[in-house]
């Protein structure tokens, strides 16, 4: 063992990000196919090629993915939603009419060369349209397709209801552990039920190809997000079971670990946990208030879960806090070993030396959409790192490259397709289109 | 190999949510293969829900998972809301010590790290959660172990990770701080009004440890995807996993805005910002939310509601997101609902989709909480609940796995085993370590 390495001088080395692309891809030679829109199914996809699985998303012309139209505001960035870019990463685009019966053969077709199909239609809408499980594996048996939705295949809410991020944070009980009491409900600032559903999912792919690669068996999966966000509300559900009692709000406590809160300081809030003995110690340190980890109604775990023992720590720490800076609190957290963290903006995290130095928060330069900053991929891997290859295109951006490369059509062939309506491109629409100025190769002229 | 139904001569097809349930019904998945049987996990995270939840997924899915404890058990065996015990046991733990073997050893003794070196020889994956550097100075880190073992798959999580100028950061991993960093509460919960600082118009953690149980999952992605490239290449590596920025990557276009437009998002309580409506609204009984914002679906919306004319005033995405648009929007939107139940604003909608009432798709749901979640039999229905009977725990109602896989579905055994229930089974199976040596062991402090 090379002892003269220190660890952290030696993961620097191992993960160093001007490295990656020398790296292999784990899910190289893996290909996806995706009928999906918005976030859930997007990311699914995204995930898996985040990690080297060739993504070929199938939207129809000439408009493509609702996710195309969602952005800020109404604020669209040449041409394209802020909403498109975070779930389609480096994939292959093709636009194809699949209300005609050749599109569905074409999709077929691509599907029978495909490992994994990921949709999130309504239950049932493929199979209806003749493009569904039945249909898919009966012509690629290795198949493992994944259907994503609100509530599932089969079962009561399953028929004919529509569902969003926010239909799963609802149903789940989600909305209703959290935000502060007697206030009216929140939702989550972001499209979690979708982000994480995606992940989960993605995670399954993965495990029916881990099964594959030991039989060569294709699968179906089932993945509806909002039980997804039930199976991640930890204690909620065994609390119920035993104690016949509801889990209300609470605002930023956490009933479960004790000392931990949101608190307003000089320059923001700041988050601050302190769960075991030994961090409990060390918040009393930092804020020069040491006896109190010795006196018995804080000295141990279950004592700072009385739940008037864990207000008393909490107001004790909101005071000391309030005329720190965040960055202060964070600096004492890692001097005495209790968990201490800013509430960070998305301004703090662009400008993050250590998000950037990590790829998570990702900057590239794109062929088509210049600079680009976005979250990077979340593990790091050290042999087979994730990486952004490229943005996301317009509709039908790859259709000659996908066509020809994969299928084996003939330009002429595929121009028959464009002539027939069965491919097709981006309108004139903006969210579809590319930049203005754009090449055919992709440059802005 | 298993089986699966035979689809239908075309044009004959059973109803596909027949044929789906027949597919992937959990009450089935007992008689069928699991995915990861071919698999040793060993879980030594400590004082982690992250590191529990992934060794959870993949214990679910069949993998052999030994979850190493110190001796006297891990202190997230007491994480429990008010302290609440079950036989002994905080009820956070109970709830991920499925399907796995509890033992104890410890790893601050020099003897209890030479067994943890001869278990990870033979594992495939190695779960931790100590502070970066620790189980590399104690010689159990990846540049040891994959000495020992080239094929392991090596998961570490912490908050900041195990590189970057912040990575020797010695903050222990917790869900709020995670939580925090990933950027989520900075944008979620109700904004500042104009009067003044409120203690509840403030950033606003989401209720449960999505920290912990988003870096979880990414851990057990993690680790999928290492698995392919072991496959591929023999080889196994280190996955470096942040849960703040797993969840951070989930943040939508957040980077993406302050990018192009240099804007930072804020706090919006029930309304997002780049669509509407998709937002709550209060009923006549509680809370509902309601979804329909692209112009067909907003025609959808106005028309179950009965007011075209607000289609009229509001034609285009962009005036329905404006930020004095949307409070006026949501004004009309609960005028409506005021005289309803959740239940009745749910039974229109349905009735417009189903019988096809118009265009437009539109989505809504009653605000649950828990126990209504519980009261809902689609979820029974689907094995989402499951009451699970234990030996030592007794009767416990338990969040099943949430997905259905028609050949390998994932599955709870059981519930949970008491502190180093398993030592004994473990460690002859493992490493031929009689009885009586355990003994001895125990005595000293080691396991």
């Amino acid at each position: 063992m090379p002892s003269e390495q220190s660890y952290f001088e030696w993961t620097a080395e191992l993960f160093e990000r001007s490295r990656i692309f020398d790296k292999p891809e784990a899910l190289k030679g893996v290909r996806v196919l995706e009928l999906t829109t918005l976030i859930l199914g997007p990311s699914t996809a995204d995930f898996l090629g985040e990690f080297g699985a060739e993504v070929i998303k199938v939207e129809l012309p000439p408009g493509g993915d609702t996710m195309r139209y969602v952005t800020p505001r109404g604020t669209f960035w040449k041409n394209a939603s802020l909403g498109f870019f975070p779930e389609n990463h480096s994939k292959h685009h093709v636009a194809i009419d699949l209300h005609k019966e050749e599109g569905k053969g074409l999709f077929k077709r691509l599907a029978a060369r495909a490992d994994v199909m990921v949709e999130n239609f309504r239950a049932g809408t493929l199979d209806g349209w003749g493009i569904g499980y039945r249909d898919l594996s009966a012509v690629n048996p290795r198949l493992v397709y994944v259907a994503n939705s609100g509530f599932g295949q089969w079962g009561p809410f399953s028929h004919g209801r529509a569902s969003y991020d926010a239909v799963a944070q609802t149903v789940s009980g989600m909305i209703g552990i959290t935000g502060f009491p007697g206030r009216p409900p929140i939702t989550c600032g972001i499209f979690i039920g979708d982000w994480f559903g995606a992940l989960m999912a993605a995670t399954s792919a993965l495990i029916a190809l881990h099964h594959r690669r030991r039989t060569g068996e294709g699968q179906f999966i089932d993945y509806a997000q909002s039980e997804g966000l039930i199976r991640s509300l930890d204690w909620t559900w065994l609390h119920a079971g035993l104690t016949g009692r509801e889990r209300e709000p609470i605002g930023n406590r956490d009933r479960a670990l004790g000392a931990a809160d949101i608190v307003r300081c000089r320059d923001g809030f700041v988050a601050v946990a302190a769960v075991t003995d030994a961090e409990f110690r060390g918040l009393c340190q930092a804020m020069s208030t040491p006896a109190l980890a010795d006196d018995p109604r804080y000295a141990t775990l279950a004592a700072r879960l009385e739940p008037a023992h864990g207000d008393a720590i909490r107001r004790q720490v909101a005071e000391w806090a309030a005329d720190l800076g965040r960055a202060d609190v964070e600096g004492l957290g890692e001097k005495h070993g209790f968990a201490a963290a800013r509430v960070a903006t998305a301004r703090d995290r662009y400008e993050d030396p250590h998000l950037r130095a990590r790829g998570a928060v990702w900057d590239y330069e794109d062929g088509l959409y210049g600079d680009m900053v976005e979250q990077g991929p979340a593990p790091k891997l050290s042999a087979t790192p994730g990486r952004i290859r490229w943005a996301a295109r317009p509709v039908g951006w790859h259709n000659e490259h996908v066509f020809r490369t994969i299928l084996g059509l003939s330009p002429s062939e595929i121009q028959a397709l464009q002539d027939q309506g069965v491919v097709g491109r981006w309108g004139e629409r903006v969210g579809a289109k590319p930049p203005d100025g754009a090449t055919a190769d992709g440059r802005i002229a | 190999m298993s089986t699966e139904p035979k689809a239908a001569p075309s044009g004959a097809r059973e109803p596909w949510a027949e044929f789906a349930r027949a597919l992937t019904d959990p009450a089935q998945a007992r008689g069928k293969p699991e995915a990861l049987d071919d698999l040793l996990v060993l879980d030594c995270s400590h004082a982690n829900m992250a590191g529990l939840f992934a060794s959870s997924i993949l214990a679910e899915f069949g993998a052999t998972v030994i979850r190493v404890e110190p001796p006297g058990g891990d202190v997230a065996r007491q994480f429990s809301p008010e302290g609440l015990r079950h036989v002994d046991t905080g009820l956070a733990y109970l709830v991920e010590g499925r399907n796995k073997h509890h033992v104890t050893l410890s790893l601050e003794h020099a003897e209890g790290r030479l067994l943890l070196r001869r278990l990870a020889a033979k594992a495939d994956v190695l779960i931790e959660s100590a502070r970066p550097g620790q189980m590399d100075a104690w010689g159990l880190g990846y540049r040891q172990l994959s000495q020992l073992n080239p094929g392991l798959v090596y998961v570490a999580i912490s908050t900041y990770g195990q590189f970057g100028p912040r990575a020797a950061s010695p903050i222990p991993d917790h869900d709020l701080t995670n939580q925090a960093l990933s950027g989520v509460p900075y944008v979620t919960g109700e904004p500042g009004p104009p009067e003044g600082p409120q203690p509840h118009a403030v950033p606003t953690r989401q209720g449960n440890w999505a920290g912990w149980y988003f870096g979880g999952a990414w851990a057990a992605f993690a680790v999928m995807v290492a698995l392919a490239w072991r496959a591929a290449s023999g080889r196994g590596q280190l996955c470096d996993v942040s849960p703040a920025e797993g969840e951070g990557r989930m943040t939508d276009y957040a980077v993406h805005w302050y990018h192009s437009h240099r804007q930072t998002w804020e706090r919006a309580g029930a309304f997002n910002i780049s669509i509407f409506p998709y937002t709550l609204i209060r009923t006549k009984d509680g809370y509902s939310f309601i979804a329909g914002f692209s112009d067909p679906n907003w025609t959808g919306v106005t028309n179950i509601m009965g007011r075209p004319d607000l289609k009229e005033r509001f034609p285009t995405p962009r005036d329905r997101t404006a930020a004095d648009k949307q409070p006026e929007i949501h004004r009309e939107l609960e005028a409506w609902s005021a005289g309803l139940t959740s239940q009745e604003v749910l039974d229109r909608v349905m009735d417009y989709m189903l019988n096809k009432r118009g265009p437009g798709t539109v989505a809504s749901a009653r605000v649950n909480r828990p126990k209504d979640t519980l009261e809902e039999s689609h979820w029974w229905e689907r094995g989402v609940f499951q009451r699970v009977e234990d030996p030592h725990y007794g009767s416990l109602l338990l969040q099943a796995p949430p997905w259905k896989l028609s050949r390998t579905p994932p599955r709870i055994k059981w519930a949970c085993r008491p502190v180093g229930a398993d030592n004994a089974g473990v460690y002859a199976r493992y490493l031929g370590i009689p009885p009586s040596e355990l003994e001895s062991l125990r005595a000293r402090g080691v396991i």
